[in-house]
């Protein structure tokens, strides 16, 4: 197996308005390993797999994927290069007009020329692995949130990616439904041999199955190591984001003008319209 | 005052970079290889944006041409001319009340529907993940919903005059008692093909292209937020009213401005 990592992200800075979410971002993905990257909500999490998967553009810094820059890829090739990756949203985004069947046959009828039998058998696998073979006949609108995005992962390894990007697999599941998933996206990965990221903010969980982990804050990477190295991290800010201090540097507040000033500051009431 | 001027200047930024944002738009979804499977997906939404705007466009055709029969009748008589009426009724629907009202009709019925159907494809991240599956929403979502929409309206148009002609003909004629040789004749000797029902049939078109380009744009370009949906689902249906009303007096300056 190739050696080179599959991911490389290289000087990342992206912004939205005149917030900052990235402020030179640097990151590989090795193959074949879970990784996993995690800080606290609004830290860009989601924006950085959208800029990996090509939807978002840096405005300055590269991401290369086996060797491609996804950003200097023409549109057809970006497309060409996508079907070698698979994304789980958060909320599942499956085709809210076509059955669970369909939904994870999608990907197989517009990229290959099976025959039906044979997609059909592909998506019952699929569908078994993620126990819900029995809810194939369901449209999306009927099923409950954890089935949902257990339909969608089906739907992300339909063709077998390389690279699967997960965004927030945990989040809003019963606890049930989080060990099912938890334990399905280590043993696809064991199984599949695929290179996986994670992003998440559910420690335990995603400390669990990453083999290493970036963990991101105020647009940088604030530390990054294997999960048994940041547990016992020294650094009073990865120490607060492991064991989830409420306070502490990782401010509990978005910035703003002093509290008691604010109180007072009558002038003002006519933004509270 | 400068900032006055500023804002203009914005604004003009603006609206010069959505038009770019729309042209490519059009551009990227209209090109590419006609397939078995586009023609799929292109029949289901003629259905959806064609068929089912057909009840209302007939229903509405229907009462147009028996208004146009009963106002054109009460003034044709005082001249002892109401055996034009026939003519009278099929060039106001040919020419223009069926190509305007038909694409006043779609923009109501079937645009804001495609911009709020797009839209929301777009709030549950239907679009981005289609794309990372390797999909072009432009191709797969956006192609089939523009070519059925350029050609159901100018087929929703024929509907609308054929039907409004013939309630003309149940009030003129059933009703009324004009002649009944007369309504059909004198329709058939004034009426001419390519000035009356080519030159509509044209703006129908002009409007179609309009119409289906401004709803599927603001769905694909809005806010994903309910707010922004809401939005980008009214000025579908004001923008494309106020470039169809605009377009037909440019259009009918151009076709009838020196027929006299």
């Amino acid at each position: 197996m190739n050696d080179s990592p599959l991911v490389v992200v290289e000087g990342l800075r992206f912004s939205r308005g005149d917030r900052d979410i990235f402020r030179g971002v640097d990151l590989t993905i090795p193959r074949g390993k879970i990784t996993a990257i995690m800080g606290p909500s609004g830290s860009g999490k989601t924006t950085l797999l959208k800029l990996i998967g090509g939807q978002l553009a840096p405005e300055a810094g590269r991401v290369t994927i086996d060797g491609h820059d996804v950003h200097a890829l023409s549109r057809k090739k970006l497309f060409a290069l996508r079907r070698r990756m698979g994304m789980l949203f958060q909320s599942g985004a499956l085709f809210s007009d076509l059955s669970v069947f369909e939904n994870v046959a999608f990907p197989l009828r517009v990229h290959t020329d099976l025959p039906d039998a044979m997609i059909r058998d592909v998506v019952l696998m699929k569908l078994e692995a993620v126990g819900l073979r029995g809810a194939r006949e369901l449209m999306p609108a009927e099923l409950s949130g954890g089935m949902a995005r257990r339909v969608a992962l089906a739907r992300a390894l339909a063709l077998d990616p390389e690279l699967i990007l997960y965004d927030e697999p945990f989040v809003g599941q019963d606890p049930i439904s989080m060990g099912v998933l938890v334990q399905l996206i280590r043993r696809v990965n064991d199984a599949l041999g695929l290179t996986a990221v994670v992003v998440s903010h559910d420690i335990k969980e995603t400390l669990s199955i990453a083999d290493y982990v970036y963990v991101i804050a105020d647009g940088k990477v604030m530390a990054h190591g294997t999960p048994q190295s940041l547990n016992v991290d020294q650094d009073p800010r990865v120490s607060q984001f492991m064991h989830g201090e409420p306070d502490g540097p990782v401010p509990f507040h978005y910035p703003a003008d002093d509290f008691y000033r604010d109180m007072l500051n009558a002038g003002n009431a006519g933004e509270m319209r | 005052m400068m900032t006055r001027i500023t804002r203009l200047g914005r604004h003009g930024c603006d609206l010069v970079e959505a038009l770019g944002r729309a042209g490519m738009f059009l551009g990227q979804s209209l090109v590419g290889r006609p397939s078995v499977e586009g023609f799929k997906l292109w029949l289901r939404q003629m259905h959806f944006i064609g068929v089912l705007s057909l009840a209302i466009v007939l229903v509405s055709g229907l009462f147009i041409g028996m208004v146009l029969a009963l106002q054109g009748f009460t003034i044709l008589v005082d001249f002892g001319a109401e055996d034009a009426l026939g003519q009278m009724v099929s060039l106001s629907l040919l020419r223009e009340l069926a190509p305007v009202v038909a694409a006043l009709l779609f923009a109501g019925r079937a645009g804001s529907a495609l911009t709020a159907e797009i839209g929301l494809m777009k709030a549950t991240e239907q679009l981005s993940s289609m794309e990372m599956i390797g999909v072009d929403p432009l191709k797969r979502v956006v192609a089939p919903r523009l070519w059925a929409g350029f050609v159901s309206l100018p087929l929703l148009t024929v509907g609308f005059s054929v039907i409004g002609i013939w309630g003309g003909h149940l009030v003129g004629v059933e009703w009324l008692g004009v002649y009944e040789g007369s309504y059909w004749g004198n329709m058939q000797s004034s009426v001419d093909f390519v000035d009356d029902i080519g030159n509509g049939m044209l703006k129908s078109l002009v409007f179609a292209l309009v119409v289906t380009w401004i709803a599927v744009f603001q769905g694909y370009d809005l806010v994903p937020t309910s707010e922004g949906i809401s939005r980008a689902t009214t000025r579908t249906v004001v923008y494309s009213s106020l470039a169809v009303l605009g377009l037909d007096f440019v259009l009918t300056a151009l076709m009838f401005g020196e027929l006299g």
